[in-house]
């Protein structure tokens, strides 16, 4: 198979629109695309010197067909984006990414299914502080309690929480290629974050193109090995990890998460909104720090209001998961790395998770509502 | 909502067919794609942005990607290749 370097490596050969800058330094590389072996390539020049320029084109097409592994190659010459490349200077050209064929832009990456991992389903929110990752965190061991095999992706970059809940504080090793990192274990569960590469209180300070890329690595350059679910704990919000994630993998589900209270489900709201628009499944709501019970007098308060989130799902048509109550006991374990599903399994709340769990795991089974099969892409 | 569940390039890469789950089977030019691709690069950021894009008429679809659950990225052999195209708005092209 024709590997994109081998044919940049083939283009060094050929002299540029000004007859002397190798092609793949000359700036006028506009696109290119490489599919079983077929090569397309585009080079932006100056409409007036379309025919002066149509032996480059040529030798360009002939020593793409030379490189290994290449069975057609197809080169245009296109007057495109001829205005951004402006009088082709040297300095100009080596500030934009020194050279090289530009990338995919930021019209989005395609999106390809994980090699081995069945079902990708979202953590989400819209507002933070509501439990997102402490539900991830035990929905993940709950599926795993349940005999799946479970990942949990750490998407929240700038606050990730993955490591403390799971009481993971070591650093994953490289695999055997020296490219990927292989993820660590703990309740039965292989759990990546961005935190077990950093140091903690160490603050991530990125863009959204940084996002984006670092999101694709913890994707696709971890040996997630053979899963049925991997659980994506995601920021709060509906910003550049939302979208990557909805663009760059086909998501099985969203699971929202809540507290009872108007703030909180305003966000809601919108999160539920994007999974719409971008026809991500809804697996369900799930009420967090539903109600309260006092440990002294066994009296119930419900602190944030109660059964807000069931009636908002109820109201949106999505499934109702259950509902968790806030516990002293669901934070200190969370906080000491325990995650209550495994280390408190006969207590209350161990079994409302293992309860959302289970209602997760059937959904998946049996598709969650309005999932429908990726269209058949067939290419002539 | 109508879902596609077939997408064909044809015709040398000129032809953009989908079929959708309602029996619906919409045919679009690579040309009408190219020249209304929702790209910002054509679009804009606003409808007093948008760029007339002309001399598309031989342009051609060299590869089209999946984009999560909701759209296609269409690549045009004359390298542009940032339009996401929607389920809805393949429909609404084809009127």
């Amino acid at each position: 198979m024709a590997s994109r370097d081998e044919v940049v490596a083939a283009l060094g050969k050929v002299p540029g629109p000004d007859g002397k800058t190798p092609l793949p330094d000359s700036g006028a590389i506009s696109g290119l695309t490489i599919r079983d072996g077929k090569v397309f390539l585009a080079i932006v020049i100056d409409p007036t010197r379309a025919k002066a320029l149509e032996p480059m084109r040529a030798r360009a097409e002939a020593a793409i067909k030379a490189a290994p592994g290449v069975t057609s190659a197809v080169v245009t010459l296109t007057a495109e984006a001829a205005r951004e490349i402006g009088g082709g200077a040297p300095a100009h050209a080596h500030a934009h990414g020194g050279g090289q064929p530009r990338q995919h832009g930021h019209g989005g990456r395609s999106s390809a299914p994980i090699p081995g991992v069945r079902h990708i389903i979202a953590v989400a929110s819209g507002k933070g502080g509501v439990g997102k990752s402490t539900v991830a965190c035990n929905l993940a061991v709950g599926l795993a309690m349940l005999g799946l095999k479970v990942g949990v992706l750490d998407a929240d970059l700038f606050g990730p929480s993955m490591p403390k809940l799971f009481g993971i504080m070591v650093k994953p090793e490289l695999a055997p290629d020296g490219q990927k990192l292989v993820p660590l274990e703990a309740y039965g569960v292989k759990v990546m974050s961005i935190g077990f590469l950093i140091e903690e209180g160490a603050p991530v300070i990125w863009r959204g193109p940084m996002v984006m890329s670092a999101l694709n690595q913890l994707l696709r350059e971890v040996v997630w090995g053979e899963l049925d679910v991997l659980v994506v704990d995601m920021p709060p919000g509906t910003g550049d990890t939302q979208l990557t994630m909805a663009q760059n993998v086909p998501l099985s589900g969203a699971v929202i998460v809540s507290t009872p209270q108007d703030l909180a489900l305003i966000d809601a709201r919108r999160g539920i909104a994007m999974f719409k628009q971008t026809h991500v499944p809804l697996i369900g709501v799930v009420e967090n720090m539903s109600y309260f019970i006092c440990p002294h007098c066994g009296g119930r308060t419900d602190i944030f209001s109660h059964a807000g989130a069931h009636r908002e799902a109820e109201k949106l048509g999505v499934p109702f998961l259950g509902e968790v109550p806030l516990d002293i006991a669901i934070r200190a374990n969370s906080d000491d790395g325990r995650p209550v599903v495994a280390s408190l399994p006969d207590s209350g709340h161990a079994g409302a998770f293992l309860e959302i769990a289970r209602r997760v795991a059937q959904t998946l089974e049996a598709g969650a509502p309005g999932a429908k099969p990726a269209p058949r892409i067939h290419i002539g | 909502m109508a879902w596609p569940t077939d997408i064909t390039v044809t015709d040398k890469g000129r032809t953009l067919e989908v079929v959708f789950d309602d029996g619906e089977t919409v045919r679009l030019t690579a040309e009408r794609l190219r020249v209304e691709s929702p790209s910002a690069e054509v679009q804009g950021h606003s409808p007093s942005q948008k760029r007339i894009v002309t001399g598309k008429e031989n342009v051609a679809i060299v590869d089209v990607q999946p984009i999560g659950n909701y759209a296609i990225k269409i690549v045009f052999d004359d390298g542009h290749d940032t339009g996401l195209y929607s389920w809805d708005y393949l429909r609404k092209l084809a009127g």
